[in-house]
């Protein structure tokens, strides 16, 4: 049965990878430092669950209190984190800003493989089991999932959701209509690495273990390609993308070995018949889908 | 809103303004002061510096020397969003519209600026906010009506007609709330009816906004007929300035557009 509840949790946490490059993407940022920030949430909760025993197994602050406050702290160290790089690194575009997010990543990878407390190449082990099964984590996830899904089309339908599609479209035209086009792709950056974290925190629990190997620069690709198959013009398309590509490998077991060159063709495949991703706002329109009406009806006079 | 400059004191004011990219000198000394209220125009033939000196004015490009005063204040080195805000908004020679976005949005976008709400208000959609969001929208489709482009709201701005498209970058720009409107080449690409109603439609503008003008256009009977004030500009440097009556026999003027003598070439 490869369908089964802890697969499940792993492509709600895919959706929310792809969510978190989708964020700076809408404001036209493509930045590959997710796998970054989801290296700190899972060290985060890593660290604290196991190297403070009032956080863990039989403490009294076990488990949900513990776990909000290591997504708290979490955010917070990715966040800070977010702000300090964001402001020189965000002046780099295109391509130039995705090679450097690609350096955060290495960097903080060779780091983690290096430094004494972050357990070195072996990583961490034994994290403790907020929940005793895989249901738990899957309504966790579900539940982060849904709120950053209402927030992002919340955000698509705010000043700041349009400030950053104009930004996308038009930079230079965008700064000229007054927009602090600074500080909305700052905000998106930081959006962005506040759910990558939040993601690594639910992921270190889950996997039960944490290590170097979880911040990778193969992450960074996987994770973006969630998004280029999903399609990067609505919320919807990241977690489509998330969902569908973190399943793909597991469903096509039964192929055996060729299954990693199905999975090859289909990422392949998809931006060729499907070049803005599976889902647009087109799309959506044609079907639709109640949560993005574009902007407004003409306003009655 | 109404801290009209004293009568005489300039909105805007150029001083020995120089741009150079490497070895080109792009603007050479470059004077001029654009007095509130009035049209200004700026003309010259291709490469003679007019689109450089918007850039200089809205931004987009850092002068090499001189200064530009906005209301008696120095704006050279400001971001291009601090002097949008400061009242100063410009469209574009070559259009850069918001293409993917429906041309409401686009004109929301202008509106920025004005829209500020809490954020918890706008994520949980609160009535207060929703009564802000419908004035924005309403606020937007004036704008759009009064450039006749209301039947075209909902259409993606990358799909509108060419002069659509110029007239949505007008309407973009009104959005901000300018006292200085920029227009670079408007006319550009419109065929002979759009370009005459051009000319009332900025007229009708600056009435209704109490705006100044500052304009680039090549079609020269249109810049006689409707600026105040004209500059000319040639390789960078400023040959004339003043009515068009006055302009249109001054010598330079003639030399650069028609050609002239020959004796100094060496």
């Amino acid at each position: 049965m490869p369908l089964d509840a802890s697969l499940l949790v792993q492509m709600l946490l895919g959706a929310l990878l792809g969510l978190s490059v989708y964020l700076p993407l809408r404001a036209g940022q493509l930045s590959l430092a997710t796998p970054g920030f989801y290296a700190i949430g899972g060290y985060t909760a890593a660290l604290l669950s196991t190297r403070f025993p009032a956080l863990a197994g039989d403490g009294a602050l076990y488990p949900l209190p513990s776990l909000l406050l290591e997504l708290v702290l979490a955010a917070l160290i990715a966040g800070a984190l977010a702000l300090a790089i964001g402001g020189p690194v965000l002046k780099l575009k295109g391509i130039y800003l995705a090679i450097a997010t690609i350096a955060l990543v290495e960097i903080l990878r060779v780091l983690n493989l290096n430094l004494g407390f972050t357990g070195g190449a072996t990583g961490l082990f034994a994290i403790p089991q907020p929940f005793e099964g895989p249901v738990g984590y899957l309504l966790l996830s579900l539940a982060v999932l849904a709120l950053v899904c209402w927030l992002c089309a919340r955000l698509e339908r705010l000043r700041l959701g349009r400030a950053m599609e104009a930004i996308r479209e038009d930079e230079l035209a965008a700064a000229c209509m007054g927009l602090d086009t600074a500080r909305v792709k700052l905000l998106s950056f930081l959006f962005s690495a506040l759910v990558a974290a939040v993601a690594g925190v639910i992921s270190a629990h889950f996997l039960n273990t944490w290590n170097a190997r979880q911040g990778s620069f193969d992450a960074s690709i996987t994770t973006l390609a969630f998004v280029v198959f999903g399609g990067s013009r609505t919320w919807l398309g990241p977690v489509v993308g998330g969902l569908a590509l973190t399943a793909l490998p597991e469903l096509l077991r039964p192929v055996g070995d060729l299954r990693l060159v199905v999975y090859g063709l289909v990422i392949l495949l998809g931006p060729i018949l499907f070049p803005q991703g599976l889902i647009t706002p087109e799309l959506l329109r044609r079907l639709r889908w109640p949560f993005r009406q574009t902007s407004a009806e003409a306003p009655a006079p | 809103m109404n801290q009209a400059p004293l009568s005489g004191s300039p909105l805007l004011e150029l001083q020995a303004l120089n741009c150079r990219f490497g070895g080109l000198r792009a603007l050479d000394r470059v004077s001029l002061a654009v007095k509130s209220g009035e049209i200004f125009g700026l003309i010259g033939p291709n490469g003679a510096g007019k689109t450089t000196l918007f850039n200089l004015i809205s931004g987009l490009t850092a002068a090499s020397g001189g200064r530009i005063l906005w209301r008696g204040q120095p704006i050279s080195g400001l971001r291009p969003d601090r002097i949008a805000r400061l009242g100063l908004a410009r469209t574009f020679q070559n259009l850069r519209l918001f293409a993917s976005m429906s041309a409401l949005e686009n004109v929301l976008v202008g509106l920025h600026g004005r829209g500020r709400t809490p954020l918890v208000a706008g994520l949980l959609g609160t009535a207060a906010f929703r009564r802000r969001q419908r004035e924005l929208e309403a606020q937007a489709f004036n704008l759009l009506e009064l450039l006749e482009l209301a039947p075209l709201a909902q259409q993606s701005a990358g799909s509108l007609s060419y002069g659509n498209q110029r007239r949505l970058e007008i309407a973009r720009a009104l959005a901000t709330g300018p006292r200085l409107l920029l227009l670079d080449e408007p006319a550009a690409g419109l065929n002979p009816a759009e370009k005459s109603e051009l000319s009332a439609l900025i007229r009708l503008l600056r009435q209704r906004f109490d705006l100044t003008v500052l304009i680039i256009e090549h079609h020269v009977p249109l810049m006689m007929d409707l600026c105040d004030r004209l500059a000319v500009l040639n390789f960078g440097e400023r040959i004339a300035l003043g009515t068009p009556e006055l302009v249109r026999r001054d010598p330079a003027v003639i030399e650069a557009y028609l050609g002239g003598a020959v004796e100094e070439a060496s």
